[in-house]
């Protein structure tokens, strides 16, 4: 069995802190994460969701990992690696593993942050089964020169989630995304709009 | 380009600590989501003194990597004590390779200039900012300042340039020109002419900003709207030369006064000495 931690550890975050950095600051563009390690096996998460928790985590950041994520060992493997605690509450995260289901209906309640110290909020490390251009979501604001349109699968629940985060910015929810191998972002800066035909389209269908 | 031989042994890759350096990134994508928007950091002692450029060399320290190409300006020039001293740092705790191009730089840190030639996408703008609080000469206290941010209540920042327009009959404020983020936040753009702040407007790179002394970070993402705060009577404006630059002839760059002799001898030429450099290479 592999290792999974980074092999460089020093080289190998940074590397992928950068590929982190530049989709978070244009939302809706992808990198994919390469020569990273495996998530422990069996675990539910994709090979760039592993990589940024490697990443972006330590003994300073409260995890909270959504229950359906928190299999085959992947909490005990998360503090093995990176020492970061696991919190009990979804509040108290500073990082919150979750998938488009975790926001549905009952979502749990994140830390949105203060309006003095909106910094102070969740980020969301969510786990996609798609994700990719040309989707029914228009995404615009800082980062985005006009219009990129993200295609999230399944996740109704976790777009309208964070298109509320315009009417309560600077407080808010940022998200990075991934699925398998691949990263994207979207802060809650970017204005998250569904177009038109595609609900006509969905209305349509059976 | 150059890459040193000599890597400092002893050191960390870029000289900080990797708790410290993922401290520095976490707080980089936050100040990234929310544009222009002071992030409080847990700023490290740096081998230097405050006012030289600590904030922007943690920043720099945090994102810069093997592979990557650094460049250092201070006022836009290469040669300059600051601009030497930093990428000598780097060179000696990173070992990365260095350049004075900068269409050729991955990492670009500046005291007081933006490059004349526009950023392109990838590339990564780290500011060295002396005090990052648009507001600090107006409201001392850091509560009221921050409470200020969060009611978005900016009215006082209109009265400080409507008193050059009473004082002066034109807005005064020449460097450190208050800017609105995406509509949001009054951020100060760092010590900058006011000359580059068009710059800050719809930039392809990313630009970050660091100050070491007060601990405060901020960034303003690429295609990002970037106001300069004015008046409709009295709209923003970037200063004008009479003569161009008297090394390379361009007519659209910021010039610096230079003092030629004890008689009263100046010429007016590029501070971005790059772009000085690489006309004239043009022309011969």
């Amino acid at each position: 069995m592999r290792w999974n931690a980074l092999d460089v550890p020093v080289h190998d975050s940074q590397r992928v802190y950068r590929q982190l950095l530049s989709v978070m600051a244009e939302p809706g563009t992808f990198v994919e994460v390469g020569g990273t390690p495996q998530p422990p096996s069996g675990a539910a998460i994709g090979a760039a969701c592993w990589a940024t928790l490697l990443t972006l985590c330590d003994l300073d950041t409260g995890v909270w990992l959504a229950p359906e994520l928190n299999t085959a060992g992947l909490g005990e493997a998360l503090t093995f690696h990176t020492g970061a605690p696991q919190v009990g509450t979804p509040e108290e995260a500073d990082f919150a593993v979750v998938t488009p289901a975790t926001l549905e209906e009952a979502a749990p309640a994140f830390q949105e942050g203060s309006e003095t110290y909106p910094d102070r909020s969740t980020t969301l490390l969510v786990v996609l089964d798609r994700l990719d251009t040309a989707g029914p979501w228009h995404l615009s604001g800082p980062g985005i020169p006009g219009v990129r349109r993200l295609d999230v699968g399944r996740g109704e629940a976790l777009m309208k989630r964070l298109a509320t985060n315009r009417a309560r910015f600077p407080c808010g929810l940022d998200a990075i995304l991934t699925c398998g191998t691949r990263l994207s972002a979207v802060p809650r800066s970017t204005r998250i709009t569904r177009s038109a035909s595609e609900e006509v389209d969905a209305c349509m269908s059976p | 380009m150059s890459r040193s031989a000599a890597t400092a042994s002893g050191y960390n890759f870029a000289y900080l600590d990797e708790q410290t350096k993922r401290m520095i990134r976490r707080g980089l994508l936050k100040a990234v989501a929310i544009p222009g928007y002071q992030v409080p950091f847990g700023g490290r002692e740096m081998p230097m003194p405050y006012g030289w450029g600590t904030g922007g060399m943690q920043l720099t320290a945090s994102v810069l990597g093997q592979d990557d190409v650094l460049k250092v300006i201070d006022q836009g020039a290469d040669d300059t004590t600051n601009a030497v001293s930093i990428r000598a740092f780097f060179e000696r705790v990173a070992g990365v390779a260095t350049t004075t191009a900068t269409a050729e730089a991955d990492v670009i840190q500046t005291r007081h200039r933006i490059p004349e030639q526009p950023l392109r996408r990838g590339q990564l703008l780290v500011f060295q900012v002396p005090i990052p609080e648009p507001l600090r000469f107006i409201e001392p206290s850091e509560e009221e300042t921050r409470l200020m941010h969060a009611l978005e209540e900016y009215g006082v920042m209109h009265v400080k340039l409507y008193e050059d327009i009473a004082r002066h009959g034109h807005i005064a404020t020449t460097y450190a020109y208050p800017v609105k983020v995406d509509g949001r936040y009054v951020t100060d753009p760092s010590p900058i002419p006011k000359f580059d702040n068009p710059k800050l407007h719809m930039a392809e790179g990313l630009m970050l900003f660091g100050a070491g002394r007060e601990k405060r970070l901020y960034a303003i993402p690429p295609y990002t709207r970037v106001e300069s705060l004015d008046f409709e009577d009295h709209p923003f404006e970037v200063q004008q030369w009479e003569a161009p630059c008297e090394i390379c002839g361009a007519r659209d760059t910021f010039l610096d006064e230079v003092i030629t002799d004890d008689r009263g001898g100046r010429m007016f030429v590029c501070s971005d000495t790059d772009y000085c450099q690489s006309r004239v290479e043009e022309v011969a």
